[in-house]
């Protein structure tokens, strides 16, 4: 049996192979603590360094501005949480948007049990959030913002620099969750205005485990710690750093530097062809967007089929699924349903996402296995 | 997966589907249900002779277990006296290999079972 064809890319994506080398390179070196002062010690300091430069870049940020993380779940949860805190004198109204993925939207409720108030914004049925809708929600007590660039279940891009350009206005810091943007569309610190973005490196064909938070440096935000045990990354994240994995996520977003933008403009191609193959089946719903999207996230909702039995029909393809199977809280997807799709459809649904070894074949595969699923599943249900 | 993997049946009767789709022909009653908040959607065509069920098809709009049990029930009704519509649906769980959550998508199939013997007993009456 054929493997299955993978377009689950928003979910983790394979090593490349030149992150694979960087990282094993490291591996089979000598052991270096990179706050040790030895010369091992002072090697492993500069491999981070390095890697922290390339982090940076990316985005156009300081390499000082870059802390690494275990991932952008702890990115997102040290912003919102340290920020949050820190800004407490000033504040306790915190604003964001329902459709945030849960590493966003836990922390909040957990700083709501705590006295703080959360905002969370609906978006259209478009997924956006008008930048007017944003402003009306900052009030004087606003000292935290959070938004996520790249919707990752529908891919829909949100204008988080006109959010950006709000926040500076009225003096509240704009945290931004790029882990699902990194690598697919541009990011500049400066444009978006933002004071923190949470990054990851498996979303990009990183390593697992390792991720960074950007942090302004000018004017800095005062984040608490969530951590503590030592001075390491400026004392906001304690611990000995994994330099591999730390080498690994800079190759990655050194190559997404040198080929995003043609990967990127690839990926939407393939998107596209995904979407016109899948078209013609009729009943079918592009969720989010048509066009403020990613380029390597396709959702869709299927009329007439039943999610759960839609994805036991894909044997050979790896998707993500709104069907409530598929979630850990078994309820369909709250993004959907936040964009106002009926639970049977939020159900319906599948997402597929691109990555740098999609290919064209992978494509037609995942046409063909979608249309002749939900054509048996059609023929079997009351019309 | 929220739920266990299918049983071998469970998938057989999914990927099979056997007795599924709308019959043509005369003599035939028909009932329906459905649960809007997953979509369920069931109805069932009977036919009969003497009092008992002769034939009987489904269409099914469901999760995997739901068209599962829809096809084992469908096998099992030919020869059943009309009116008698209850299923043991604990045991159509046990049998498949289902979740218990799958109970409340069988009642669909039950209700709709129902619904059609409603229909083929005031024919045959």
């Amino acid at each position: 049996m054929a493997p299955a064809v993978y377009l689950d890319h928003a979910a983790t994506t394979p090593l490349d192979p030149r992150v694979r080398a960087a990282m094993l390179a490291r591996l089979e070196g000598p052991p270096g603590n990179p706050s040790a002062t030895h010369a091992a010690g002072r090697e492993a300091h500069a491999a981070v360094e390095r890697a922290r430069a390339e982090v940076a870049a990316l985005i156009n940020a300081p390499p000082a501005a870059i802390v690494f993380t275990s991932g952008a779940t702890e990115a997102d949860n040290l912003a919102i949480q340290g920020a949050a805190r820190g800004a407490a004198g000033r504040g306790r109204h915190l604003v964001s948007l329902r459709t945030e993925h849960r590493a966003v939207l836990d922390p909040l409720a957990r700083l709501q049990r705590e006295g703080f108030e959360v905002t969370l914004l609906a978006p259209g049925r478009d997924g956006l959030v008008a930048p007017a809708a944003f402003a009306a929600a900052l009030t004087p007590a606003t000292t935290l913002a959070s938004v996520m660039l790249v919707n990752n279940e529908t891919g829909v891009v949100q204008d988080a620099a006109a959010f950006g350009a709000h926040c500076r206005a009225r003096g509240v810091l704009l945290h931004v969750d790029a882990a699902q943007a990194a690598g697919r569309v541009p990011i500049d610190v400066e444009a978006l205005g933002a004071d923190l973005v949470s990054l990851s490196a498996h979303k990009i064909h990183g390593p697992a485990g390792v991720g960074a938070l950007y942090v302004r440096r000018a004017p800095r935000p005062a984040l608490v710690p969530l951590q503590f045990g030592g001075g390491q990354e400026g004392g906001l994240r304690p611990g000995t750093l994994p330099v591999h994995q730390i080498v690994g996520m800079g190759a990655a977003f050194r190559i997404a530097a040198e080929e995003g933008a043609a990967e990127s403009a690839r990926l939407a191609a393939l998107a596209a062809r995904l979407w016109a193959g899948l078209e013609p089946l009729g009943g079918v719903h592009l969720n989010g967007h048509p066009h403020q999207r990613a380029p390597h996230i396709v959702n869709v909702s299927f009329e007439g089929v039943d999610g759960e039995a839609l994805l036991a029909e894909l044997a050979g393809l790896t998707v993500a699924s709104g069907a409530a199977c598929s979630s850990e809280s078994g309820e369909p997807s709250y993004v959907l349903r936040a964009l106002g799709r009926p639970d049977p459809l939020a159900q319906a649904s599948l997402r597929f996402s691109l990555g740098r070894t999609s290919s064209a074949a992978d494509v037609e595969s995942a046409i063909g296995q979608v249309r002749a699923g939900v054509a048996r599943l059609r023929r079997l249900a009351p019309a | 997966m929220s739920g266990q993997p299918p049983s071998a049946l469970a998938d057989r009767l999914f990927r099979e589907a056997p007795f599924a789709g709308r019959p043509d022909g005369p003599g035939w009653a028909s009932g329906e249900a459905r649960e809007p908040l997953t979509g369920t959607h069931v109805r069932w065509h009977l036919r009969g002779q003497g009092g008992l069920i002769s034939a009987a098809r489904y269409e099914v709009r469901g999760c995997p277990f739901t068209v599962a049990a829809a096809a084992c029930v469908a096998g099992e009704l030919p020869g059943r006296p009309v009116g008698d519509w209850a299923l043991d649906l604990q045991d159509l769980v046990r049998r498949l290999g289902a979740p218990e959550a799958k109970l409340g998508r069988f009642f669909v199939i039950q209700d709709a079972l129902r619904e059609a013997q409603l229909q083929l007993g005031g024919r045959t009456a």
